[in-house]
């Protein structure tokens, strides 16, 4: 799901920038610094604004100066349960799995729904019911996030199509 | 699902149980109590101030908590109930059992398997621990999931009546360098190497062991006939790629290899999913069973568990000198023999196919018990050695060589031409012209060889479902034994001693070679005796005790290790004439010998094909290979080699004589005719100007000193026939291998060996063919003479040797007597007795 979020953050900056710009500077550092990282339990998307730019601080031995930012983003948290929509990119026997933006969601066998078998013998592989079902790299897939688990930077979340309207999108 | 709970190592045994809470059919969650034991103990009481304490028993009821969550079926234990030690506690049927996890959650679940509980003692990360895909090590599976996943892919194999095949890409399929070098050829039409380079494919990784890497070019050479062999092995198998190369790079190369990724498909392992740097495994893909799995890899040593399922290919090594770029982290592969001697002529005709005597190479599979990923150090090293090879460009140089060598080869008169190739006529060793040559065959026997195995598969297979019908297919063939079964009929019978080729601290039985020839079947012996078929010999270390006695036994075949690779390739046993190591009096026949089987072996390649006991078909493209004199030559060759299995008399002296001489006498006269004595002369100025022979000549002092001193009480016998023979045939000897000299362009011979003085005078005295030539004709008139001078140390006499080299005649006489004393205490009378009969007759 996705939020606005206010956050701070401090940001330094080198001598060399000090100058009438410095803040411009401060703001873009935090873009580069932020956007697109994950903080434990939500990807920063996007920085919308900063709407506290501090005043710098020397810092005493390396003449850096450091800012603190309070800035709004939209982040995206994923939820157990919630739905989402993926890409699939890799296939394998156990399973396959799909990118949900920054996040890799795995779909076991077991989520699957049962007509919708594995076939090693195509190439590439996929899942398929050989109907109108067929999931291999490359297929937007509906997916329900299930089990959710982070790590500093990482996020990894396992998913369901086992469901009402979960699975493939084109068909 | 069910599963049964035990209680742990944790509890203070002996304890009682004291009352169960719960019923079967609960509901248990985790960390829930279940049950109350009790257990007793030694409390220590009283006034510990005063130090008046006692023990007394003590008495505690405790819950017992539930590890897991579940439905629980049935409880293993009784109120009041005393036990002991561990043992079952309960069964419970489980919500999820977890079977497949990935980077930590239960893919079935969704539960985080990371959790640490104090209830339970076993974490739940451990219940899926096998990492069974090729491309991701984060996703594990159970044991029983392993078993179902792999049971599916078993039917469905056994189905579309396929095996699966795991496909190693260094030197196996293709070969990788990333010398520049290559690419400016492939720019040059001029250039000698353009029609070998011209359909070698590169790319650039994307990733790699970043900074440089990035910047490589690398050049993918594929085994001639690749295309087609996959695609026909496709159909009989199902493909994967096992490569110590990184993913990127696997993955390029599949795209070059199998652009439409029909073949392959997503089947790929690198060395990162590997999860061991040293050593691929079967069991990393296929964790349950292996029965349907076949490999082909270069190196057998890189798969210490699976050499059962292992097809050992002979390395491809087009880019010469370059080897496997991705082999860094592995053990040095072991050569099969030692490194040149320092002379420059033996290294010179020695590097045109050195590779080819890597072929059976790697001695053992050392067991490094280095366990560890992939370090920072090994990465850079890997870089360095790539850069190293940006930088060296030693294609180039050797091209650069070829060119040199060239050059003088067109002063002097040739004769011999080569087979089809756009290379101007040359000298024997004609890989020297274009350092690439893109004659590589070992797909086709490759493909034969696999095609058998899944024929023998399924046929073992549908007697077996035959067999039990109605049961439903239990067990299914395994293809190992199947395998060793097909590769031990190839050499069965075949009776090989090793000399000079393993190292002496490693016994041969555990040596690569000897791991191998055991496979196809043949016995390896460790002393020569009649039963004996092939002596391999190093060609470079000829001097040893077992050759000699090789020798006297007119049935054995010296052969050198190329043989062995042939018969590797070939799965049988290969014909020993391109590879007869001619141990005879004038070495340099056998040293002319050396460099035509050179050539000899790549024809083999060539044209065997599966022929292999039609000589005549064999035969012809030699003829077109060697010179007049030398055609001759090379039949006779033929003839004498059917022969030599009667062992009758001619072929006694076959071992001991160069039958070469013996029957193409006539024709090297022949030859002489058109001999360009000008360049001979040139040739012997340019040895007598080089002083390396000494150098060369002290190598083979310490080597010969070292296996005399093993060896020393053993009885040589045979010599004396030999000088014999040798006196009688000179006159044809001087023809043939002045003429052969000159043929091969070659400036020194390898010391083949022979009766040590021989190839002493050779080294000592230049190289020369005409020279040493008579030189060992003297030797060979003085040394028949005496011999009753004391029989000296054989390493004195070696030394001697090479202190004096004017005082041969001297030592010759010597080291008959020496020979002499030896022989008459030999050991095996009749057998010398034959021969002493013969020698004064």
């Amino acid at each position: 799901m996705f939020f606005l979020h206010n956050l701070e953050r401090r940001v330094t900056l080198h001598p060399s920038y000090f100058g009438r710009n410095m803040h411009d500077l401060v703001t873009t550092k935090l873009v580069k610094d932020v956007e697109g990282t994950c903080s434990g339990d939500y990807y920063i998307i996007a920085i919308m604004d900063t709407f506290d730019l501090s005043e710098g601080r020397i810092l005493p031995g390396s003449g850096l100066a450091e800012f603190t930012v309070r800035y709004r983003a939209v982040v995206w948290r994923p939820f157990k349960g919630e739905v989402v929509d993926a890409i699939v990119y890799t296939v394998n026997a156990h399973g396959f799995f799909a990118q949900a933006g920054p996040l890799r969601l795995f779909v076991s066998s077991h989520l699957i729904p049962d007509e919708i078998q594995y076939d090693a013998n195509a190439t590439p592989p996929q899942f398929t019911n050989n109907a109108d079902m067929v999931i291999e790299p490359g297929t937007h897939v509906r997916v329900r996030i299930i089990g959710l688990r982070t790590e500093v930077g990482e996020m990894w979340a396992i998913g369901s199509i086992n469901g009402d309207f979960l699975g493939c999108l084109q068909a | 699902m069910s599963k049964t709970i035990r209680l742990g190592n944790r509890l203070r045994y002996p304890i009682t149980i004291v009352k169960l809470l719960k019923k079967p059919g609960d509901v248990v969650k985790r960390q829930e109590p279940l049950m109350q034991y009790s257990f007793k103990w030694m409390k220590t009481v009283g006034d510990s101030v005063r130090g008046e304490t006692w023990e007394e028993e003590q008495t505690s009821i405790v819950n017992w908590d539930s590890p897991s969550d579940g439905d629980l079926k049935q409880w293993l234990i009784k109120e009041g109930q005393r036990i002991d030690k561990d043992g079952p506690c309960f069964n419970v049927k489980e919500a999820c059992s977890h079977d497949i996890q990935f980077q930590g959650l239960c893919a079935i679940c969704g539960k985080d398997m990371t959790e640490v509980n104090w209830a339970a003692e076993e974490r739940d990360t451990a219940r899926a621990p096998i990492s069974m895909t090729h491309d991701l090590t984060n996703l594990t599976v159970s044991a029983d999931q392993a078993r179902r996943t792999e049971n599916n892919l078993q039917e469905r194999l056994l189905q579309s009546r396929k095996l699966s095949l795991v496909v190693d890409l260094d030197q196996t399929i293709i070969h990788a360098c990333v010398d520049d070098t290559v690419g400016d050829w492939q720019k040059d039409p001029s250039n000698p190497n353009y029609e070998s380079v011209k359909n070698v494919k590169s790319f650039q990784l994307d990733d790699g062991p970043a900074g440089v890497a990035r910047s490589y070019w690398y050049y993918i050479k594929m085994r001639p006939g690749l295309e087609d062999f996959l695609k026909r092995v496709a159909e009989m198998y199902e493909l994967h790629v096992y490569t110590m190369g990184t993913r990127a790079y696997a993955q390029s190369v599949a795209r070059i290899v199998d652009p439409e990724q029909k073949l392959f498909g997503n089947r790929i392992i690198s060395r990162d999913e590997n999860q061991n740097v040293i050593a691929k495994s079967l069991q990393r893909l296929f964790p349950v069973s292996t029965n349907m799995v076949v490999i082909i890899d270069d190196r057998a040593d890189v798969w210490p568990r699976n050499r059962h399922n292992l097809i050992k290919v002979l390395p491809y090594d087009f880019f010469k000198g370059i080897g496997d770029i991705n082999s860094t982290f592995l053990p040095k592969r072991k050569d099969i023999l030692p490194p040149a001697q320092p002379t420059e002529p033996v290294v010179v005709n020695g590097n045109g196919k050195s590779k080819a005597k890597d072929a059976a190479p790697e001695n053992t599979a050392e067991e490094i018990s280095e366990d560890t990923p992939v370090t920072q150090a090994q990465l850079e090293e890997q870089e360095r050695e790539l850069e190293k090879q940006m930088k060296d460009r030693p294609l180039q140089l050797l091209q650069e060589k070829q060119d040199k060598e060239d050059e003088e080869a067109a002063e002097k008169a040739t004769v011999n031409s080569e087979d089809g190739d756009d290379t101007p006529p040359s000298s024997p060793p004609h890989q020297r012209h274009q350092v690439l040559r893109d004659d590589d065959t070992e797909l086709e026997f490759l493909e034969q060889h696999l095609t058998q195995l899944h024929k023998a598969y399924f046929t073992e297979y549908d007697q077996q479902k035959f067999r039990r019908r109605g049961e439903d297919a239990a067990s299914i063939p395994d293809v190992g034994p199947l395998l060793d079964n097909l590769k031990s009929k190839a050499l069965r019978g075949v009776k090989v001693v090793l000399t000079g080729i393993i190292p002496n601290e490693i016994s041969v039985e555990r040596s690569e070679i000897g791991q191998q020839l055991i496979s196809f079947g043949a016995t390896i012996l460790n002393r020569v005796n009649r039963e004996v078929t092939h002596v391999v010999v190093n060609p470079q270390r000829l001097m040893t005790e077992k050759l000699k006695q090789a020798l006297r036994i007119p049935t054995i075949k010296i052969v050198n290790p190329e043989w062995l690779a042939a018969c590797f390739s070939q799965w049988a046993i290969a014909d020993e004439t391109p590879y007869l190591v001619h141990v005879d009096v004038s070495s340099w026949a056998g040293g002319r010998q050396s460099s035509n089987r050179i050539s000899d072996a790549e024809e083999t390649d060539d044209t065997i094909k599966g022929k292999r006991k039609d000589r005549t078909l064999r035969l012809k493209p030699k003829l077109n290979l060697v010179s007049e004199s030398g055609e001759t030559q090379e039949l006779d060759d033929d003839s004498d080699d059917e022969g030599d299995s009667d062992a009758s008399d001619g072929d006694d002296e076959d071992a001991l004589l160069p039958d070469v001489i013996e029957d193409g006498q006539l024709s090297p006269v022949d030859g002489l005719k058109t001999f360009n004595w000008g360049s001979a002369d040139a040739e012997l100025d340019e040895f007598l100007a080089s002083g390396s022979d000494d150098e060369d000549d002290d190598d083979d002092e310490g080597e010969t000193q070292e296996t005399e001193g093993v060896t020393d009480d053993e009885p040589t016998p045979s010599r004396k026939r030999k000088f014999e023979g040798e006196e009688g045939d000179t006159e044809g000897e001087v023809g043939t291998d002045s003429d052969r000299g000159s043929t091969a362009g070659e400036i020194a011979p390898k010391p083949w060996g022979q009766p040590k003085k021989l190839r002493r005078t050779q080294s000592i005295r230049g190289t020369s063919s005409l020279r040493n030539q008579y030189v060992s004709e003297d030797a060979d008139v003085d040394g028949d003479g005496d011999s009753s001078l004391p029989t000296p140390q054989v390493t004195g006499d070696e030394e001697d040797v090479k202190l004096k080299d004017l005082h041969e005649a001297e030592l010759e006489a010597e080291l008959e007597a020496e020979l002499l004393a030896e022989f008459n205490a030999a050991p095996d009378p009749v057998e010398v007795g034959g021969e002493r009969d013969q020698d004064k007759g």
